[in-house]
């Protein structure tokens, strides 16, 4: 009975979602949020950015910060983005301005922006630093987890001028993610590895957004013993490891293990099959797409659960 | 400068004990718990389940490998520095590393993933040329003098570095995390199959340049005494330069640019047996092993943030190892 509730629950809130999603619509017109303008807001620099009005001619300075602009509807402000900014596709069709780490001041300058979106994971402090100095304000934005980077959306609504737009979308994603999330009960929960590299074998570890979807989706981080964020793991520490479940974050690089590495059959998932490889863009930006990554995660999990439960059933456990 | 020290006549087996101590201490740790009654049963029972397995096909694998590549090294440290006449050449210094990383790079960046069985011969490949390209550059009427072949080492080098700079500049990022394990230097890539590789060559490596060892010690004089004393300079220099160059690219192919290992081993083995070659060479073989041996099992079981690379550690322990051994013997002097 409780099952069928859940899920009841759950088709209904789903169903919302584009409600929702259309009132933010209907509600984001320009004049309705711009009366908050002049607005002062800190920045996670702990900087506070004073703007006059709304935008009017924004840099992006990483391509989470773009993906989050075009989510506000604010994209037809957006003069310059780097050039890894490729989602949504649009956004491959707008100036460069550089890289996230060697972002071109001179090229930026040149755009007269009157706002730059940055980021303390990346962008070098020097050269938003000599931005700031040629008067061009500097907003940064450094989420650490997932429920950051809806605040953060939040927070760039209100800079926009789409205040009610960014509240909206941050709403309907939390709402996404609280979905994606299994119902908390005592089931068992898959060791999982989260790699970004298979040669060399490098994981995601604490204090990843990678760390934290697994955690989110019912999963535990098989790499989590180690200090580091991203440790190289040997093949032996892989098979000590023993992840029921391996994702593997494909970054237009080697994206599947050597057969030397799959023959170990000591861990669970080369031994089920349980290799899963994930658009490493979807995982390592931190914008609103890290709840698509999410529900895919989610969704790997609940299949390995269903299969050790039937495992379970069939007495093989 | 003078030929082996008295009372050394031990040295060698203690060195050979010390470099298989190394072996047996790396192949105890890891984080797959092994037992002694295990690791038996795997040897000389061939026991087939996990620990075996462990054992065989990672862990001695690696520690023979990194035995191989630390001898290698420092056996080509000790023949480029007699070669040069010069204590700070390594097996590094004409080319040999860049060209190597330029071949690896070519294949790890540039072309697919199922290309990797390339990498150690595409590796090769670039330092043989860019050793034999040292050479020729450095050669003149006259013969082939130290400084030319520095010079024109450096030189290339330097080329080459920039080459490299661009290649990891313009690569897709997602590779660049193999490429940069490689160019810090890493034993990971240690399988029965790349030992097995290796073999051959450092075995006909180290060989050749102990059968050149009375040429080396004439060397070291200077070319007009050791011309005087009937040597045939020019043969015994290329001869040397390109077992050398075979020793140093055979292993930079599968192990990457692992630092100081060619550069502070000779220096230690001449203080444990002088600066005579038949002797020196052995010795420079087992204890640039057991040095990187032991390295690799330090780089492994170390940090708590996985592995770290083993260039790194040889450099972290060599250096201030160096400076024990400097001081120890100016005082002694």
């Amino acid at each position: 009975m409780g099952r069928v509730r859940i899920a009841v629950t759950r088709r209904f809130l789903l169903g919302c979602l584009p409600v929702v999603a259309l009132l933010a619509i209907a509600f984001d017109r320009p004049g309705f949020a711009a009366d908050r303008f002049p607005l002062a807001l800190k920045d996670d620099r702990g900087v506070t950015v004073r703007l006059a009005a709304p935008p009017r001619r924004i840099v992006s300075l990483a391509p989470s910060l773009t993906e989050i602009v075009f989510l506000l509807g604010r994209e037809r402000f957006l003069v310059g983005v780097t050039r890894f900014c490729n989602v949504p596709a649009a956004a491959s069709a707008l100036p460069k301005i550089g890289g996230v780490i060697d972002p071109d001041v001179e090229r930026i300058v040149a755009l007269s922006p009157d706002l730059v979106l940055c980021t303390t994971d990346g962008n070098p402090r020097d050269k938003v630093r000599a931005l700031e100095e040629m008067g061009i304000p500097c907003f940064a934005v450094a989420p650490q987890d997932l429920e950051a980077v809806f605040t953060a959306i939040e927070r760039l609504g209100i800079l926009l001028g789409a205040a009610d737009r960014g509240r909206a979308e941050a709403g309907a994603l939390r709402l996404r993610a609280r979905l994606a999330a299994p119902p908390s009960g005592d089931a068992e929960k898959p060791a999982v590895l989260f790699v970004i590299s298979t040669t060399p074998i490098i994981a995601a570890g604490n204090g990843t957004f990678m760390d934290e979807l697994v955690r989110l989706a019912g999963g535990r981080n098989a790499a989590a013993r180690f200090s580091g964020r991203y440790p190289r793991l040997s093949v032996e520490g892989l098979v000590a490891a023993r992840p029921d479940v391996i994702f593997v974050a494909g970054m237009s690089g080697v994206e599947r293990f050597p057969e030397e590495v799959t023959r170990w059959k000591e861990v669970p998932a080369f031994r089920d099959g349980a290799v899963i490889t994930i658009d490493g863009d979807l995982v390592t930006r931190p914008g609103p797409r890290l709840v698509a990554a999410l529900e895919r995660v989610s969704a790997a999990l609940a299949g390995w659960r269903a299969k050790a439960a039937a495992a379970g059933a069939g007495g093989k456990r | 400068m003078t030929g082996g020290g008295k009372g050394s006549g031990a040295v060698l087996p203690v060195l050979a004990a010390a470099l298989l101590g190394a072996l047996a201490l790396s192949a105890a740790t890891g984080p797959v718990p092994v037992s002694l009654r295990a690791a038996f049963d795997a040897i000389f029972r061939g026991t087939d389940d996990t620990a075996a397995r462990v054992l065989l096909s990672l862990r001695l694998p690696r520690a023979l490998l990194g035995a191989l590549v630390g001898g290698a090294l420092a056996s080509s440290g000790v023949a480029f520095q007699a070669l040069l006449r010069n204590p700070l050449a390594d097996p590094y210094i004409l080319g040999v590393s860049g060209g190597a990383a330029v071949g690896a790079l070519t294949v790890a960046l540039f072309l697919s993933a199922d290309a990797s069985p390339l990498l150690p011969l595409c590796a090769f490949a670039g330092a043989a040329l860019s050793a034999m390209g040292v050479f020729l550059l450095a050669r003149r009427r006259s013969g082939v003098s130290p400084e030319r072949l520095i010079l024109m080492g450096v030189v290339v080098g330097a080329f080459l570095n920039a080459v490299i700079m661009l290649m990891v500049t313009l690569s897709p990022p997602g590779k660049i995390p193999g490429a940069l394990y490689w160019l810090m230097g890493d034993l990971g890539l240690g399988t029965p199959r790349r030992v097995s590789v290796l073999f051959p060559y450092v075995a006909l490596g180290t060989v050749l340049l102990y059968l050149l060892s009375r040429g080396l010690d004439l060397l070291l004089l200077g070319d007009h005494a050791a011309f005087q004393a009937g040597l045939s300079v020019e043969r015994v220099k290329t001869a040397t330069y390109l077992t050398a160059s075979l020793l140093a690219g055979s292993v930079v192919a599968v192990s990457g640019l692992i630092g100081f290992v060619g550069l502070i081993v000779p220096h230690g083995a001449r203080v444990l047996v002088g600066s005579g070659h038949r002797r020196l060479l052995p010795a420079a073989f087992l204890l640039g092993g057991a040095f990187l041996v032991l390295s690799d099992t330090l780089a492994r079981a170390a940090s708590p943030a996985g592995e770290l690379p083993v260039g790194a550690v040889t450099a972290l322990a060599g250096a201030p190892f160096f400076l024990y051994l400097l001081r120890r013997n100016g005082r002694r002097a």
